[in-house]
């Protein structure tokens, strides 16, 4: 299973990108929201784990072109977010989000919790 | 001596002289009569004697005629004058009123007696027209010295009357005098102080109190003069009081009156009789940005403002001013909107004017602007949150690389796995903290927002406890839930509610020791609320403790080391969660029986 993980710090990059790749896991990498819709065209993944703040264009706008490109619609997206009100998550779930992962995550679960929200 | 003793001797002199002349004119009157009867005495004295010498001349004359009338007419003509003199000279000493008249007299009438005796008989010869002669002489002079006498008596009287006429006269004339005098020395010792006393009284009226008095005499006119000057002094003193203290109220005055101009706390005075603003300081004008000022109607002057609460919930001003004026109110935040669409946060505290007889007579409004308070709490939540997302990412790095390491079996020795999970544990309570930090934001700024829902109870004791059940295994503590039959379902925020139900049982595992039991157990509480109580036997609070527990940052001493230590503002939030759902939350305690923490939220009705 291919996952893009779009993440603009590199060491919480580093760090969900080794506990997915644990969890067996194809990573793709992208450090920020421009990248991460590159990389998607480029490599289909399965799943996109998106960080919620990036800079050039964040989690939130990233999520509305995949969703608004029919071709990327389908494409669960779980967010990876260190904010986690009720607010943020409502709304991620607007926008169409399969879910929400607040940081910092347990690096031992990470890829078993993406996998329950791909399954719903 | 006194005035009324001097008037009494002026008056009595004055009765005294009147009185003494009117005896003096009874007296000369009294003299007068006597002196009168003297002369009618005189009078009628001298008229029997010209009388007595009329008939001795006609007896003389018919003597002298007897030889030409015939005897017997003689005898009746001579014998009738006889007659007529006996009976006048008998009558005539009682008039007479000295002796020597009376003798004199009495011999006249012996010789006339002698000469009649002899006549009778015979012709009185030439001896008989002698003595006749001679008695007439006689008669003729007493008669000569009583009419001098009746002259003189007649001058004597004219005398008399002449006196009492005078004297009459004098009579009012020296009354007149008298009153005159009498008024004059009443006017000098009476009146003049009096007026003088007016005078100063007058002056003192207008404010002098320089002022001359009667001397003071030792009289009811020098009692009075020491009564007004002893009475100017006390007025004097009275009036200093009263302007020292008028000065002193003034400076007062001047006092609160800068103070309440300098104070950064606006102010209104409200008057209740007119309605209207008494007062209104410089802060209030800076503040409300508008000039209305003192005077205007009270309900009109916050017509060019719009007032809504905190949360934009309009406030209508006239309802808000009828309860808040006359009840009080303390620290009410409001927001006043302007015309210009200026919008300021205001906390406005609220007093009646009361007064002593226990009427409200107006209201005293104070209100401060809060617009910085309000920045402050926003720039506080907002670098709470920043703090917190700055935070979580390097936290996210540490924990995820930590757990990476653990699960590769890095660790060199048993030491090296403490430490790892050590750093492991203490990752896990930063982000509690800053968790409960977030929550505690949020709450104080009033940004939670709660979702409350009907939940059965038993629903919610099973999240909570399988939220902890791990936890408990860890410890070796039992965990057992005693669910009531019956109990309605709860209305809460679920999330909210097993936030405080974990935070409780989590505190509960704290305390109890290793094999010992932690319950939950729910129950009715009263009507329309259920209790959640968290009871564990661990070593207890001590009283003077629990007062603490509620606040933020306070972890009770001894805390068990070996277990991870809580944020200290758990208990805070869960005060917090538990009265923003309506319910409350309560200890007892016992130092080394255990603790129970009770939660009561409000059930679904029917």
């Amino acid at each position: 299973m291919t996952i893009l993980l779009a993440e603009d710090e590199p060491d919480v990059q580093l760090i969900a990108r080794l506990s997915l790749k644990k969890a067996g896991f194809t990573v793709v990498t992208a450090g920020n929201g421009v990248e991460a819709l590159e990389r998607v065209a480029a490599e289909r993944p399965d799943v996109i784990l998106l960080d919620w703040m990036m800079p050039d264009m964040d989690g939130f706008e990233t999520c509305r072109r995949l969703k608004a490109d029919p071709a990327t619609a389908g494409i669960p997206v779980i967010f990876l977010t260190a904010r986690v009100q009720e607010a943020e998550v409502a709304r991620a779930m607007a926008l169409g989000a399969a879910g929400c992962i607040g940081k910092p995550f347990d690096a031992l679960t990470l890829g078993q919790r993406v996998l329950e929200f791909v399954a719903g | 001596m006194t005035i009324r003793s001097r008037i009494f001797i002026v008056v009595g002199v004055v009765i005294a002289a009147a009185f003494a002349q009117t005896l003096l004119v009874l007296r000369i009157e009294g003299r007068r009569g006597e002196i009168s009867a003297a002369v009618d005495r005189a009078l009628w004295r001298v008229e029997q004697q010209a009388s007595l010498g009329r008939l001795v001349a006609e007896l003389d004359g018919v003597e002298r005629a007897r030889a030409g009338m015939g005897s017997a007419a003689y005898g009746e003509e001579h014998g009738r004058l006889w007659t007529l003199y006996e009976r006048s000279v008998a009558l005539l000493p009682q008039y007479m009123d000295d002796d020597e008249a009376r003798r004199e007299l009495s011999a006249i009438d012996a010789r006339l007696r002698a000469w009649h005796e002899a006549a009778s008989g015979a012709p009185a010869a030439g001896q008989g027209a002698v003595l006749i002669q001679a008695i007439r002489g006689d008669l003729d002079r007493l008669e000569t010295r009583e009419r001098n006498r009746l002259a003189a008596e007649r001058a004597r009287a004219n005398s008399q009357s002449l006196q009492s006429t005078l004297l009459t006269l004098a009579i009012p004339a020296a009354a007149i005098v008298m009153l005159l005098a009498l008024l004059a020395i009443i006017g000098r010792i009476l009146l003049d102080p009096l007026a003088a006393v007016a005078t100063s009284a007058r002056q003192i009226s207008a404010g002098t109190f320089d002022v001359t008095l009667p001397r003071e005499s030792r009289d009811e006119i020098g009692d009075m003069a020491r009564a007004f000057r002893e009475m100017i002094a006390a007025v004097e003193r009275r009036q200093r009081e009263a302007a020292e203290s008028l000065a002193r109220a003034e400076r007062e005055h001047r006092r609160l009156q800068a103070t309440i101009e300098t104070v950064p706390v606006g102010l209104l005075i409200v008057d209740a009789e007119t309605g209207r603003v008494a007062l209104q300081n410089q802060a209030a004008t800076r503040l409300i940005g508008h000039q209305p000022g003192a005077g205007s109607a009270w309900l009109a002057y916050w017509d060019a403002f719009r007032v809504t609460t905190r949360e934009g919930a309009p406030v209508p001003l006239r309802q808000w001013a009828a309860t808040r004026l006359t009840r009080g109110v303390v620290g009410e935040e409001l927001v006043v909107k302007q015309a210009d669409g200026r919008e300021t946060p205001i906390l406005v505290s609220a007093a009646p004017l009361g007064e002593e007889d226990g009427r409200i007579s107006g209201a005293v409004v104070a209100f401060q602007d809060i617009t910085s308070l309000y920045e402050v709490d926003r720039l506080k939540s907002e670098f709470v949150s920043i703090v917190s997302h700055e935070l979580r990412t390097p936290l996210t790095s540490i924990k995820g690389a930590i757990q990476l390491l653990l699960d590769a079996g890095l660790a060199a020795d048993a030491d090296h796995l403490m430490l790892m999970n050590v750093a492991l544990a203490n990752t896990d309570r930063l982000v509690r903290i800053i968790n409960d930090i977030l929550d505690i934001s949020k709450i104080e700024a009033g940004k939670l927002e709660l979702a409350p829902k009907p939940h059965a109870a038993a629903d919610v004791a099973a999240v909570s406890v399988q939220n902890v059940a791990q936890i408990a295994d860890a410890s070796r503590i039992a965990l057992a839930s005693r669910i009531e039959d019956g109990v309605p379902p709860v209305v809460v925020d679920l999330d909210r509610m097993v936030q405080i139900l974990v935070n409780l049982l989590s505190n509960a595992l704290k305390a109890a020791p290793a094999g010992s039991e932690v319950t939950l157990a729910v129950r009715r509480a009263g009507d329309g609320f259920a209790a959640f109580s968290v009871t564990d036997c661990g070593p207890g609070i001590p009283p003077e403790k629990i007062e603490l527990l509620f606040q933020k940052f306070q972890q009770l001493d001894g805390a068990n080391t070996r277990k991870a230590r809580g944020t200290g503002l758990g208990l805070a939030i869960v005060k917090a969660l538990a009265e923003m759902q309506g319910g409350r939350v309560e200890v007892q305690s016992e130092v080394g029986r255990g603790s129970t923490f009770t939660v009561t939220v409000p059930t679904a009705r029917g």
